[in-house]
């Protein structure tokens, strides 16, 4: 008897939040095979795993590197079941582009926020680290950007932000965009400031923030 | 009348019928560590005697009582805490010498008779540059933020403290400054260029490329040192932003160079460098631990001084914990936040992914039940009620992510030289702090795996060592050069899987 979508997509969830990368594999082939549909299967599988991971993370019952793994276990779902959304438009979704400013290579933060942003729906342009600092700009400008996100870990990078504020005001575009910044040595004062639109301390809380400021529900 | 007989010397000591063991041994001039003086707490003036090992600072001498005494004094003690190597030291016909270690937090010299090697006095003191910073990045950025000024005003400091203490050390063995031949100095890469006055801005940013790594050598004076007109100034050398030359001191100090087999030398602090001999071969990277290890970031964190809990033990009967000092606590430092996530791990009320056990899934009656608080929905462990005193759970995350960096060093370096923790022979751990932890803390944290356990060895102070070693030979200066040049450096964050090496080195041993 075939398995129940419902089962499955509990499968699927679960494997993400103990982050078992063979369940998940394994349950979105039979999810798929059971000729579930894919956007369900992330959304209420994958995606919801990662949710429940974040709050656990909010709780602090999970750690930075916990809630890696499980992203790493929700990437392996979202490889065996993308190929099977149907084709839409990716315009609908809200985007932003991400990275550790010029000089630092610190990026786990960067990396968690931005798996935590793409798992709230956000279409996130990962820069990488030690970005230089026109890059910020010249992708805003090109992708037509709605976040422009930047993280360092050291107390020598972290003018760099305040530089790509200069240079988004130098491109006309500072204000068709929101700046976000975090990382170690960044607080509120520092993102006051530099004029930046948002620091958050985590990146559940970034969403959140971003969400916010975007008007999103 | 009662007399102890050393085993392994023969030695005859007479001493009074119920004499304290460790003050008669002390008082023949017998080589027994007792860093807490006699109050039978330390647990390392023990002794054998007659096949059973006991604490000497609480044993009486009754009769005849033959003693194995289990810890040779090591030569040149005086010079620093540390191991020092058999070696050739040049013929001097007289003169001085002044050997310096640099570290961000604390300067420590030593004057030399040059002639005889002997250490005549020393000195130590906080690093005046702290007004600047506490950490390198700090008073790197210091030097961002006042090109004018910045480079000349850390040099100041630095130069003004160090001629602080040529005076404090010239006062004290009577030797006039002017008498001083050579200076000798190990520091990380930082504190060597602001030193020499040179711009440290570089080792601040990605590609973290200094100035300069090579040894230097000038007269003393040009940087504003007083002491003879020609007095020589000689700075080990370095391989790299992050391992610099009390690394490479250290390294020789332990003689990794003549390393047949595989061996790892490990420097715990704010950043953990870690340098391994794998036949022949030597390899060496930094990692950043964040400075939990030191009691900073962590809620009820403090550094090492009187009132710091040093070590706990959690029982059933309850929370044992340790001062420095033996005084009231007042705070946990670095020794002591180790002892204590050691201790929780060990009783399973934090996991080994880190967190703390739910207190709902304990039952009432267990003894670990009233250990654990809510402060909202957060776990927090009781250390000390009366002080005041909690480790929360951010506190252990702090200690998971030193340990997650240190061990992911450890572990690619291991995984470069393709080879395993088994293979490893020796660990030695080098560094003030490294030296205030036991084996059972870096072990039951898991900052070293257990496969290692048997293995360490603590080095004490190996970077003025090293300046030591410079200082009484040529040829010595030559082979640390030699050795800096075949140090291999792996910059961590470009190693393939970093991330991944890094969230598995996060996980804690299991019990």
């Amino acid at each position: 008897m075939a398995v129940s979508k419902e089962e499955l997509l509990k499968r699927l969830s679960d494997g993400v939040l103990e982050m078992e990368e063979d369940d998940v594999v394994e349950a979105a082939k039979e999810y798929l095979e059971a000729g579930y549909p894919a956007f369900d299967g992330i959304m209420e599988g994958l995606v919801d795993g990662m949710n429940r991971a974040s709050e656990l993370y909010e709780a602090e019952e999970y750690f930075v590197t916990d809630v890696l793994l499980c992203s790493d276990a929700m990437y392996v779902g979202l490889d065996v079941l993308r190929p099977h959304l149907p084709e839409v438009s990716s315009d609908a979704k809200v985007k932003g582009v991400i990275g550790v400013v010029e000089g630092d290579t610190h990026d786990i933060g960067k990396n968690l926020v931005k798996i935590m942003m793409e798992t709230a729906g956000f279409e996130m342009i990962d820069l990488g680290r030690d970005v230089e600092l026109q890059k910020f700009v010249d992708v805003a400008k090109e992708e037509k950007v709605d976040l422009v996100c930047m993280s360092t870990l050291m107390t020598t990078t972290m003018g760099g932000m305040e530089t790509v504020i200069h240079l988004l005001e130098e491109a006309g575009i500072r204000d068709q965009v929101k700046v976000m910044i975090g990382g170690g040595p960044i607080s509120q004062k520092f993102a006051d400031k530099i004029g930046a639109d948002a620091y958050t301390t985590n990146a559940v809380e970034a969403v959140k923030c971003a969400k916010k400021m975007l008007n999103i529900a | 009348m009662a007399e102890v007989i050393i085993r392994q010397t023969g030695q005859r000591i007479v001493c009074e019928d119920g004499a304290n063991l460790l003050e008669t041994l002390l008082g023949a001039g017998i080589f027994v560590d007792n860093p807490c003086n006699g109050k039978g707490k330390c647990g390392k003036c023990k002794v054998k005697v007659e096949g059973e090992t006991l604490l000497s600072c609480l044993t009486e001498v009754h009769g005849r009582m033959e003693v194995e005494t289990l810890h040779k004094e090591r030569k040149h003690k005086v010079l620093t805490k540390g191991y020092l190597p058999e070696f050739e030291k040049d013929a001097y016909d007289g003169g001085y010498g002044i050997v310096i270690d640099i570290g961000t937090t604390t300067v420590v010299t030593g004057l030399i008779d040059l002639q005889t090697g002997k250490e005549l006095a020393n000195a130590s003191m906080i690093n005046a540059q702290k007004h600047f910073g506490l950490d390198v990045l700090t008073r790197i950025t210091y030097e961002y933020e006042h090109p004018e000024t910045g480079i000349q005003e850390l040099q100041e400091a630095i130069v003004n403290s160090i001629n602080g203490m040529l005076r404090e050390v010239c006062d004290e063995a009577g030797v006039a400054k002017e008498e001083i031949c050579e200076i000798d100095v190990a520091a990380n890469c930082t504190m060597m260029h602001m030193l020499l006055g040179v711009d440290a801005r570089s080792i601040g940013r990605s590609p973290y490329k200094p100035e300069f790594l090579e040894a230097k050598m000038l007269k003393a004076k040009e940087i504003g040192i007083e002491a003879g007109d020609d007095t020589v100034l000689y700075c080990l050398p370095q391989v790299s932003a992050y391992i610099g030359a009390d690394i490479v001191a250290g390294a020789y100090v332990c003689e990794m160079q003549k390393e047949k087999g595989n061996v790892l030398f490990i420097d715990i602090g704010t950043n953990g460098e870690i340098v391994l001999a794998s036949d022949g071969r030597l390899m060496c990277c930094s990692c950043a631990a964040g400075p939990a290890l030191e009691g900073m970031n962590i809620s009820a964190g403090m550094r090492a001084a009187e009132g710091a809990i040093e070590d706990v033990k959690i029982t059933e009967h309850g929370v044992e914990v340790v001062t420095i000092g033996d005084q009231n606590p007042v705070g946990i430092c670095g020794s002591g936040i180790l002892a204590v996530v050691k201790e929780l791990l060990r009783t399973g009320l934090v996991k080994k992914n880190g967190a703390f056990i739910k207190k709902e899934k304990l039952k009432e009656e267990d003894y670990r039940y009233p250990m654990i608080r809510l402060n909202g929905t957060k776990r927090e462990f009781i250390l000390h009620k009366e002080a005041n005193l909690f480790v929360t759970q951010g506190d252990v995350r702090q200690v998971q992510l030193a340990k997650g960096a240190i061990l992911s060093g450890f572990v690619a370096l291991l995984n470069k030289a393709g080879i395993s923790m088994d293979d490893l022979d020796k660990v030695m751990i080098a560094g003030q702090f490294g030296a205030h932890l036991p084996a059972d803390s870096l072990v039951g944290t898991g900052i070293l795996p257990e496969a290692v356990k048997d293995k360490l060895v603590y080095v004490g102070n190996s970077s003025k060592t090293g300046a030591y070693m410079t200082l009484m030979s040529k040829k010595v200066k030559r082979e640390v050069e030699e050795l800096a040049a075949k140090m291999d450096y792996m910059e961590l964050a470009e190693t393939d899987n970093y991330e991944r090496v890094f969230t598995e080195s996060m996980i804690f041993p299991a019990f």
